[in-house]
């Protein structure tokens, strides 16, 4: 793995039991590498195994065989609990549904998952995640709960939220697809901005134009995916 | 921010639903307090109020009756044995005291009792001491020169509002012979505060019937002998005469306490079921909220959240449901204790309901104990919840 690479993925195929005894291959990657610092798009249709190559990059999903890297560190070499805390620390995930917490407010979701992490020390959680949601224009809305915001103020309390622990590498399964066509736009522009200022590495499962004009890189998973390819074949 | 915190939120997430577990959990506690406190301080009430004396003399009939009717004033009094039993006993070499106990109508269900001076004497083998708290004791007149002087237990001044100087009756055929408050009495924390004293010779004058007998009606004697060798002497002769009966009230009390316990073995399965209950009731309430947050726990763990983190989120949430529930059952079941209580007391009994003790800690951890637990399959539950199974996008 060059030294640039934040994620190194090699020969890395999930497959999931069936009832009758067989299995079913979802995913195949030979490789997959992205750079430190780009943004990468993944594109393909719906079952194709874009969300599940981003859990199994997470270290959320085990493969069935491969290595996934993530920066220097084998993800999978680590016991769950040490994989636990490098995921809190390393990866940030934007869920497509947001996933926001609805007990917490604003704020108190961006704290969350700094206490996961234990990263940042918890004198400056507050400040910190008082920072990052201002950075996404949310001063106004720290102590609302989820249920008292917008679809497109959720997401940007989630990338706040992903940005917490200052990760750097950031997962986004789609995170526009619930948006209506000109908040996803800005969201994703925002988003996209955060990232390239704070140099993150960004891996996004996104249709979006706006995203696929914005990446440095976009995968097709009928290309990346050899047991789609084969599902296509066939 | 910490897994408290995290827990603490969840449960005003669902304030509905939490305060109602914590409140079943409460009414449960509340039961069980209330009930053991009750029970124990009933028995304790019995055993306070005891008398000091060794043999409660009275007509044949109910032990049990005698004793209840004239030591704990709770039972209908027996019938009347004759003034001459206790002159007898009084004579008796072996009785080292003998007081005469007349028990009578009562003024607002406080209890009339004629007797005499000795029934308040300060004797060295007395647990119970009567002192005043105003006024002084009646006189004790010869019995055709009644002087209608009462003195009043703490309990019935303070319920009848009566002062020193008050002169009072019960029903109107007694305005003829009202009675003058002239002292009130320390509380005794026995049965006594609940009683109107009064002399043998003002109980006999109040009564129609007793005037006109030459030989003066008694409900019962107290009698302790001077030396306990002769107390079984005593016992046999009093109950083979033809007229008497003589009752240890130790032997009474433990029939009481015999006949309670079997009480106690009903009450202790039917709260065992009421605990089951309660504990079924945090466990639905935990596995429920734990099901309908998988997603919420699956987002968690893909956070970063430890499963043993999330594990402990939801142990902290049964734990502090089962800590609120246990805290305000404790302090309901004193109320409810305190309640019963004054209701017993009306009927005689004196329970405590204050008694704070062992009791407390060992409820209150062993509810946070079982409620813990009750929530530890739920925890179990969130442990195992799948990441990437409960993070799919929903439909």
């Amino acid at each position: 793995m060059s030294p640039r690479s934040a994620v190194s993925v090699r020969d890395v195929k999930k497959s999931f039991p069936l009832n009758d005894g067989t299995s079913l291959e979802v995913l195949d990657v030979e490789q997959l590498t992205l750079p430190a610092g780009t943004c990468t798009v993944l594109r393909g249709r719906s079952g194709s195994g874009k969300t599940t190559l981003l859990n199994l990059i997470a270290g959320v999903t085990v493969p069935s065989a491969g290595t996934v890297r993530v920066g220097d560190t084998n993800v999978f070499a680590l016991s769950e609990a040490r994989r636990d805390r490098f995921r809190a620390e390393q990866v940030g995930y934007v869920f497509q549904t947001f996933n926001l917490l609805s007990a917490f407010s604003a704020l108190e979701n961006v704290i969350v998952a700094m206490m996961f992490a234990g990263a940042v020390p918890k004198p400056l959680q507050r400040q910190r995640a008082t920072d990052l949601l201002a950075r996404l224009g949310l001063s106004e809305r720290l102590g609302h709960k989820p249920q008292q915001l917008s679809r497109g103020e959720q997401q940007r309390v989630a990338i706040a939220r992903a940005l917490a622990n200052s990760p750097p590498l950031i997962l986004a399964d789609e995170p526009c697809a619930s948006l209506d066509v000109r908040t996803a736009s800005e969201v994703l522009a925002m988003f996209l901005a955060v990232c390239r200022q704070d140099e993150k590495t960004l891996l996004l499962v996104s249709h979006d134009e706006a995203a696929l004009e914005g990446a440095d890189r976009i995968f097709d998973m009928t290309e990346l995916n050899r047991a789609e390819a084969g599902r296509g074949a066939a | 921010m910490t897994i408290f915190t995290v827990a603490f939120k969840y449960l005003r997430g669902r304030l509905v639903a939490s305060t109602l577990t914590a409140v079943s959990v409460a009414l449960g506690v509340s039961l069980v307090v209330a009930s053991v406190l009750l029970a124990r301080g009933i028995k304790e009430g019995f055993i306070a109020g005891a008398t000091d004396y060794n043999l409660v003399v009275g007509a044949k009939g109910s032990p049990t009756q005698l004793v209840l009717s004239v030591v704990f004033r709770m039972d209908l009094a027996t019938p009347n044995i004759e003034y001459t039993i206790y002159q007898d006993l009084e004579q008796d070499p072996r009785v080292e005291i003998a007081v005469p106990v007349g028990i009578g109508d009562a003024y607002q269900g406080f209890r009339y009792v004629a007797t005499n001076g000795a029934y308040f004497a300060p004797f060295s083998w007395r647990r119970k001491t009567f002192s005043l708290s105003s006024g002084r004791f009646f006189a004790d007149g010869p019995p055709n020169d009644a002087t209608y002087e009462a003195v009043l237990g703490a309990k019935a001044a303070d319920s009848t509002g009566l002062r020193i100087g008050d002169r009072f009756y019960e029903g109107e055929e007694m305005a003829e012979y009202p009675l003058t408050v002239v002292g009130i009495l320390q509380p005794t924390h026995s049965a006594d505060d609940r009683a109107i004293f009064f002399s043998l010779s003002s109980y006999w004058g109040m009564n129609e019937v007793a005037r006109k007998m030459t030989v003066k009606p008694l409900t019962a004697v107290l009698v302790r002998p001077k030396r306990m060798s002769d107390l079984p002497s005593l016992h046999r002769e009093l109950n083979v005469a033809a007229e008497t009966q003589a009752v240890l009230p130790s032997g009474v009390l433990l029939t009481i306490f015999n006949m309670m316990a079997v009480a106690e073995d009903v009450l202790t399965m039917i709260l065992a079921i009421v605990g089951v209950i309660v504990l079924l009731y945090v466990f639905v309430s935990m596995y429920s909220a734990t099901l309908e947050r998988r997603r919420e726990i699956a987002t968690m763990r893909a956070l970063g959240a430890r499963r043993t983190t999330v594990l402990g989120i939801v142990l902290a949430e049964s734990c502090a449901l089962a800590a609120a529930g246990g805290v305000a059952g404790i302090l309901g079941g004193h109320a409810v204790a305190y309640l019963a209580g004054s209701l017993l007391a009306r009927s005689g009994l004196v329970a405590n309901p204050f008694l704070f003790n062992v009791l407390e800690p060992a409820v209150l951890g062993s509810v946070i104990l079982l409620g813990t637990l009750a929530g530890l399959l739920p925890a179990i539950l969130a442990y195992r919840t799948e990441v990437a199974e409960n993070l799919a996008p929903l439909s």
